[in-house]
């Protein structure tokens, strides 16, 4: 089994990490392709032996499973260019968030009857394979393709299929999780420092602590409220710190922060599935650079003049030869 | 819990007083009733007629007189207000011998002071009860003076545990039991008129929102004793997957309902310190 990468920044390069270290798939059968050759990621995909291209084609034609790991509003540019490169053995599974199943199904469906799609949310830590992986199955994909997807992505961390309307709600929650973590640890090595402890002790105790306490909680059966209070001695130093924490708002700003997270989400879905999108919107040289491949024409990516259409089914076809 | 048996046939001839007939006295009687103490066996005093007819209901025989309730009685609850306990003690002090056990309800009197204005050796205990006692659901926590024994607590948790739940603890533990359970009904009874009140916003006539609020608390707080659940867990339970409830407690933590309320006991828990201090200053000594 072959996997391809349209795509080769961060998520990519994360994915790859991390199966790498599982050692479930070669890197030698791993392909990744992005028309920007300078990013730090792209030149880490190549340290570790992943054959990188310029060609999305190529990509494709090199790989089983077909991961998309670019941008929300790029997905459609390479929807249109690959479109005619898809074969029945393809598993598309797109990375993007907000970006429904049904848009890229309707996409590919102008150059093939019955497209394996599948929708995958997946976040950062897939790197040191503890990720957070949610997916949801496409109209013609089967409970086999499910299951490989699956085996890929148990083996970076926790993954599960669910249904498709969740995958706003796990964005905001494991999706950008990661990001308030990060947040919560920097500052508490900030409280650290400001009590006495040196930097990298702090941020290393507080990062230590986080992991630690997640550890606890996910192999207990019991509530966290109830491992909180089993931290908490009476009048102790621990209570204290809560009541600080609850005056501050704490749980109400983490509700809000991962609502926030999965409005946005809902958000981007939207302006996607509005069929225009303005040129500014995408970097001029992606732009350019997917214009300059072999067999891509202008009107092939939907480029019209005066805005972008996105999943307009008005775009002409190019059909492969 | 303290393993100590105590014997119901003693416990049936054993004669209980109460100087001062307000509701906690009241409450507290009713809960010894419902025990092996027959109203016979008990006596109540108080200066005026006022608060005795629910007690003569019961059974139980009434008296003006202090030192004869004293000296009828072998369990005594001193359950007048703070400022009238040396008083009180003051009056009866002579008639306390070896058999008394002493109890008292008084808010912020410590075991200090009413040991100061007892006979040396006096069996003390002090009792902090909450208002639904009335009803036998109350949250009691009794402490032990330096004379009370072991089995003296243990007469007393087995006099009371009609009451509601009693658990014994150190001294230092009733101000907060205060905070949390005295005072705790109220910040209840605040929940309990706002829930109403947001229901009233909504549409709901005044007197059934009410109602529906009472029985809510009610049947939230019986699933929460009896389920032995963390209240965390029950909470989750509640919540459906973006349903109305997970929206309501949103809001509520929004508007820090939890530190607001951590706060409120830290509050009453240091006016009750305060309180303490005060009385023990004024607490004459013999």
């Amino acid at each position: 089994m072959s996997v391809g990468f349209i795509g080769a920044g961060q998520l990519a390069h994360a994915l790859v990490r991390g199966f790498t270290a599982a050692g479930v798939i070669a890197t030698q059968r791993i392909t990744a392709s992005s028309p920007d050759t300078d990013l730090p990621t792209v030149m880490g995909l190549r340290k570790l032996g992943v054959n990188l291209t310029t060609s999305n084609k190529e990509t494709v034609s090199k790989s089983d499973v077909l991961f998309l790991a670019v941008k929300p509003h790029i997905i459609p540019f390479v929807l249109d260019e690959i479109g005619p490169d898809i074969e029945d053995r393809h598993l598309i599974v797109s990375c993007a968030a907000g970006v429904t199943i049904s848009s890229i199904e309707k996409k590919l469906q102008q150059y093939r009857p019955s497209p394996k799609v599948m929708r995958c949310m997946t976040n950062t830590p897939v790197v040191v394979r503890e990720g957070a992986t949610v997916y949801a199955t496409g109209t013609h994909a089967e409970v086999e393709d499910g299951k490989l997807l699956e085996q890929l992505m148990a083996s970076v961390g926790y993954c599960t299929e669910v249904e498709e309307d969740l995958i706003d709600a796990v964005t905001g929650l494991s999706g950008s999780g990661p990001a308030y973590a990060f947040t919560a640890v920097d500052a508490l090595a900030d409280g650290g420092v400001k009590m006495g402890l040196p930097r990298r002790l702090a941020v290393r105790l507080g990062a230590q602590a986080l992991m630690g306490a997640a550890r606890m909680l996910l192999d207990s059966e019991q509530h966290p409220g109830q491992l909180k209070d089993n931290v908490c001695s009476p009048g102790g130093a621990t209570i204290h710190a809560l009541h600080v924490m609850e005056s501050g708002g704490f749980r109400s700003l983490l509700i809000n922060a991962v609502e926030a997270s999965c409005i946005r989400t809902r958000e981007l879905q939207f302006l996607a599935d509005q069929e225009k999108i303005s040129p500014a919107a995408i970097k001029k040289t992606t732009l350019d650079k997917v214009l300059q491949q072999p067999g891509v024409a202008a009107a092939g990516v939907g480029v019209r003049s005066g805005g972008i259409s996105l999943f307009s089914s008005n775009s002409p076809r190019t059909k492969k030869n | 819990m303290s393993q100590i048996k105590t014997d119901p046939e003693m416990e049936s001839q054993l004669k209980i007083g109460f100087i001062g007939a307000g509701n906690m006295a009241y409450g507290i009687a009713k809960g010894i009733l419902s025990g092996d103490v027959l109203p016979a066996n008990m006596k109540v005093s108080a200066p005026s007629s006022r608060n005795l007819g629910r007690f003569q209901e019961l059974g139980i025989a009434v008296t003006h007189s202090n030192p004869e309730l004293v000296c009828s009685s072998d369990v005594v609850f001193v359950a007048v207000k703070p400022h009238l306990v040396p008083l009180v003690l003051n009056e009866v002090s002579q008639h306390i011998t070896q058999r008394h056990i002493i109890v008292s309800v008084a808010a912020g009197v410590t075991l200090a002071t009413l040991e100061d204005l007892l006979p040396f050796n006096s069996a003390v205990l002090r009792l902090m009860p909450n208002l639904p006692c009335l009803v036998q659901e109350g949250a009691l926590l009794f402490s032990r003076g330096s004379h009370a024994k072991p089995e003296d607590g243990a007469l007393l948790r087995s006099l009371l545990h009609r009451c509601g739940l009693v658990e014994e603890g150190p001294e230092a533990w009733i101000d907060i039991h205060t905070g949390l359970s005295g005072s705790g009904v109220a910040f209840v009874y605040l929940f309990a008129e706002a829930l109403a009140e947001g229901a009233v916003k909504m549409g709901m006539p005044s007197a059934l929102a009410h109602s529906i609020a009472s029985q809510t608390v009610l049947g939230a707080g019986r699933l929460l004793r009896d389920s032995g659940k963390h209240p965390s867990q029950l909470r989750s339970e509640v919540c459906t997957p973006g349903g109305t409830t997970i929206y309501g407690l949103h809001t509520l933590e929004q508007g820090g309902v939890r530190a607001a309320t951590m706060s409120a006991v830290e509050s009453a828990t240091e006016r009750a310190r305060e309180l303490g201090q005060k009385s023990a200053g004024v607490g004459c000594k013999k």
